[in-house]
């Protein structure tokens, strides 16, 4: 067990305990959607569309099969999804298709029956008639007034159009140095390793819907199904047990849920859905696809002026509840000035439908496109100028004397020191031995390439960052019930949801510290709508800022009247006892928490007058600033590129972060090293192509959709900076995402940097094998001509 | 369907099962063995690992029917092997979950590394994973609590040594050394 260790800070903050939460998992205890077991419950395979787009005629049912499609199961609400903002199109995503059907993988209907292997025999046998339409696949060319149109009523396939402008035009269009790429990162799906999964039944002791369902926010998602469904909300219970990964792919209600909850009101039968991979790979929610036409301004010095250009996103064909992918776009264009005193920006943004399944959040949300855009930009700039990367980052960082201050596109960076990150990054890299081995060559013929990617995190963000944002939902706050049983446990409720990051344990501490207890004294709740407060879920790296926020005030709360009754049991004023190990400390004697306890609840003949009973409160938290504290960092890695095949080895890859005050090392750094992950398979290896004509998802399978293994991914080294918030509890900042923002930006640019003399293109993710030869060869043959 | 008779996690079970019925089907519905997770369906992922005579399987892409006769261990028939113990310590200590829902599968396949290569190499486990996914990690830990948990049980192991020298105990799995 860990000790209270801290550079100053209290308590438990900053101690390297062990989870709490890993003994099931350990033992293969773990509960997931699908290890609910109701009697009688039934399995739903679904039919969908396997074209890319055409009106529904017609599904025709087998004989006697239990088999449901839209109107079938009704009747059901709308459920209008996006911002709101006048201009976004919306366009309902209805559990089952409607008329028409607006990508392959589309859920047309459902079959319910004994088993999922039989549901899917049924499912083969269901007809489904469609008269296929030109199918939309490229967010470009989608925008061209003869493309097909997914939605009829829609002047152009374009869910907004948005221009982002703001700065100094007049230096932007003076700029002398104008350097101007075509950037894509291609599409691809979060693959969570549990996919989607719901089991839904009627209970009749209360008359409710009661919904185990894999999500980060079992809350906002009752809400959503309350709506569509047309029920009370406290006619729903949703349940989250253990979920299996999320990264932000459990975050939208998706039709399949939908469809599963009406058919369990409908029938009255416990039925369950587990998506499978193929599913999930074509037909869960997508990420990351967008297109960058910009060019970066500068002085001849290299000083960065700003951007200007168009950004597409792909979005999809739908957009999900609650939000969709609206944000995508503006987040894009708002951090495309990075880390860097740009003074200027003028971007048209194009959030765009096409025949794919509908886009949704993953890990980063637009700021691995948006740092793989202006990292790669700054890199490609430092070429066309003859200058060092490491030396045009230096004179464009915003320093510590900047801070706090907004940015161009309107970020609050509050704290931090970006060229320290920068500078330790290349000392833990040790950019003089890697330029030593690039220029004595390798002896296998393969080429060393080092790069550097900067970037910063937005988290912990709250009502008036999700207002500017026009959200439907705005996480603008977290609960906490705390709760002090007779014996002196603790009982911690909360509205956010635990999936991997280890928040029972850094909870547990945040309380520990607070209540002056063991961690192990702590029991965190969380995932049912039936015994946690109203909370908004797990997902743009808040959890620690809000839901951390919120149990530090709870149990500051429960401690100031556990400090009162311990004061009057021990005769002496509140204000001369303190709260330390389990026991309230007088000048001259000492009364156990668990005693104080046991008079708040069993024995109320011993409160001080006036005081009434019960240690317990519900609370909700949000920061004193709600524009949003930044977490930052820069990566730093090395690789080696086989010319000819495009193999890309990565030799070493290091971090060098700041996340503010740090609630327990371990954990941050597995989120880290996790994220890392994730931006590497983002960077070299995963993508859903589509088949350009057909709309057909051309990667339904980990056959050939790759995720990176052990022996893709290399062990991360970390540095860390400690700059502590200023508007959050212990001065903590999120830092769930940060780690998946760099990895494409800084091997696009170790991959330039290797062909620099060549000046070979790296402008496309993933950078398989085929890209990178295909960008060797094209640049060796350019030299020779 | 077909009569089958084989031990699972050391008791003996005789049932008829439909042909085409997978064993990770067999073990998580038919028997409520959950901790056996099914992440792919394909063979890919390896998140359904469980053991078949001693030696590692995809459960997902193993037909019940083929198990005829043999001994099927998942995670939950060894949770008293010493092997798991020193990797549910090592894994505790290294942080090598987060979600946990590919730990099981993780765990099983790491106790065959340990079997076969006893303190192995960072590198060597590295390429024995490949095959066995995990999203949330970025296997660093994963390899390092592999790696700590091979050392303490061979402890005077050097690198040469060939045999690798951990006997498995739990109920039903027979290791394949
Ligand atoms: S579920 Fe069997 S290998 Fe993935
Ligand atoms: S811990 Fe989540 S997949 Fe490995």
């Amino acid at each position: 067990m860990a000790s209270p260790t801290s550079d100053g800070a209290p308590g438990w903050i900053g101690a390297r305990l062990k989870r709490k939460e890993d003994e099931r998992f350990l033992y293969a205890a773990g509960r997931y959607v699908a290890d609910v077991r109701l009697p009688g419950l039934k399995d739903v395979a679904f039919v969908r569309s396997d074209v890319a787009h055409g009106r529904l005629l017609g599904v025709t049912k087998p004989e006697g099969a239990d088999v449901f499609t839209l109107a079938d199961l009704g009747p059901l609400n709308d459920l209008v999804a996006g911002p709101e903002i006048a201009e976004f199109r919306t366009s309902l995503y209805p559990p089952l298709a409607g008329d028409k059907v607006r990508f392959v993988g589309q859920p047309v209907a459902a079959v319910i029956a004994a088993t999922r292997a039989e549901a899917e025999d049924i499912a083969a046998e269901v007809l489904v008639e469609t008269e296929e339409l030109g199918a939309v696949t490229d967010a470009v060319a989608a925008l061209a007034p003869d493309a097909p149109r997914l939605h009829e009523a829609w002047a152009d396939n374009a869910f907004i159009a948005a221009p982002v402008i703001a700065g100094d035009q007049d230096a932007l269009a003076a700029a002398p140095v104008v350097v101007r790429r075509r950037l894509k990162m291609n599409r691809q799906a979060t693959v969570s390793l549990e996919g989607r999964g719901v089991v839904a039944h009627y209970d009749r002791r209360y008359g409710e819907l009661i919904v185990h369902l894999s999500t980060q926010g079992a809350h906002v998602m009752r809400r959503g199904l309350a709506e569509v469904l047309g029920l009370a909300e406290n006619r729903i219970r949703v349940i989250a047990p253990d979920v299996g990964g999320g990264f932000g792919g459990k975050n939208r209600l998706t039709p399949e849920e939908i469809a599963v909850c009406a058919m369990a009101l409908k029938t009255g039968q416990p039925l369950r859905w587990i998506e499978d991979r193929r599913e999930h790979l074509i037909a869960s929610l997508h990420a990351r696809e967008h297109t960058y036409e910009i060019a970066l301004h500068a002085e001849a010095d290299g000083t960065i002026i700003g951007m200007s250009g168009d950004v597409y996103i792909d979005a999809g064909a739908y957009a999900l509840w609650p939000t969709g992918a609206f944000m995508e776009a503006s987040m894009a264009a708002r951090n495309l000035t990075g880390p860097y005193k740009a003074r200027a920006l003028n971007l048209q943004t194009y959030t765009v439908a096409t025949n794919k399944a509908p886009m949704g959040p993953y890990r980063g949300v637009a700021r691995p496109g948006a740092c793989f855009a202006i990292e790669r930009m700054v890199d490609e700039l430092a070429a066309e100028l003859g200058m060092d990367p490491i030396e045009i980052r230096r004179r464009n960082l915003i320093t510590e004397a900047d801070l706090p201050m907004r940015t161009v596109g309107g970020l609050s960076l509050d704290t931090g020191h970006y060229p320290a990150a920068l500078d330790m990054a290349c000392e833990m890299i040790g950019v003089d031995k890697v330029r030593a081995r690039q220029k004595a060559g390798e002896a296998d013929g393969r080429v060393i390439g080092l790069g550097i990617a900067v970037y910063t995190e937005q988290s912990g963000h709250g009502t008036s960052e999700w207002m500017k944002r026009k959200a439907r939902v705005v996480p603008g706050h977290e609960s906490a019930n705390v709760r002090m049983h007779p014996d002196g446990t603790v009982d911690i409720a909360v509205g956010i949801q635990n999936h991997g990051q280890g928040l029972e344990t850094t909870l547990s501490q945040i309380a520990a510290t607070e209540l002056g207890l063991h961690p192990d004294a702590i029991n965190v709740r969380y995932g049912d709508t039936a015994t946690t407060p109203f909370g908004f879920g797990t997902f743009a790296s808040r959890s620690i800022v809000f839901s951390g926020g919120a149990v530090a005030k709870g149990c500051r709360e429960v401690a100031a009247k556990a400090r009162r009754i311990g004061a009057a049991l021990l005769q002496v004023s509140a204000d001369d006892v303190r709260i330390e190990a389990g026991e309230i400390v007088g000048p001259a004697g000492s009364v156990s928490l668990a005693e104080v306890a046991r008079a708040a609840t069993l024995r109320p003949e011993f409160l001080p007058e006036g005081e009434d009973a019960l240690l317990e409160t519900t609370v909700s938290y949000e920061p004193a600033d709600s524009a949003g504290v930044f977490s930052y960092g820069a990566h730093a890695v090395v690789v080696a590129v086989e010319p000819l095949t495009g193999a890309v080895d990565l030799l070493d890859y290091v971090v060098a972060e700041d996340c503010g005050t740090v609630i327990n090392p371990l954990i941050v750094d597995g989120q880290i090293v996790g994220g890392v992950a994730q931006g590497i398979g983002t960077a070299l290896y995963e993508e859903i192509p589509f088949d350009p004509e057909l709309g057909q998802p051309l990667a339904t399978t980990f056959g050939d959709y790759m995720v990176p293994c052990a022996s893709e991914i290399p062990d991360i080294r970390i540095g860390h900076l400690v700059t502590p918030a200023r508007v959050t509890e212990y001065g903590v900042k999120g830092m769930g995402e940060g780690g998946a923002i760099a990895p494409p930006a800084a091997v696009g640019n170790a991959l330039a940097d290797a062909f620099r003399q060549s000046r070979a293109q790296f402008l496309e993710t993933p950078f398989t094998p085929r890209r990178v030869s295909d960008a060797v060869a094209a640049a060796d043959g350019e030299g020779a001509r | 369907m077909i009569d089958l008779s084989f031990t699972l996690n050391g008791a003996p079970v005789s049932q008829r099962v439909e042909d085409r019925t997978s064993l990770a089907d067999l073990v998580r519905e038919g028997h409520g063995l959950t901790g056996t997770h099914v992440g792919c369906e394909h063979g890919a992922c390896g998140a359904c690992t469980v053991l078949v005579d001693g030696e590692p399987a995809r459960s997902c892409i193993v037909l019940a029917a083929m198990c005829e006769g043999r001994a099927v261990t998942t995670a939950e028939g060894l949770v008293d092997d010493p092997v798991m113990a020193e990797l549910r310590r090592q894994f505790h200590d290294k942080h090598a979950l987060q979600c946990g829902f590919c730990t099981p599968a993780m765990m099983i396949s790491a106790r065959d590394i340990i079997a076969r290569h006893g303190a192995a190499a960072p590198a060597t486990i590295r390429k024995e994973l490949a095959g066995q996914i995990c999203r949330c990690t970025g296997y660093a830990p994963i390899v390092a609590a592999i790696a700590a948990a091979g050392a303490a049980l061979n402890p005077s192991s050097d690198a040469a040594a060939a045999a690798p020298h951990v006997a498995a105990t739990a109920a039903g799995a027979s290791d394949a050394s």
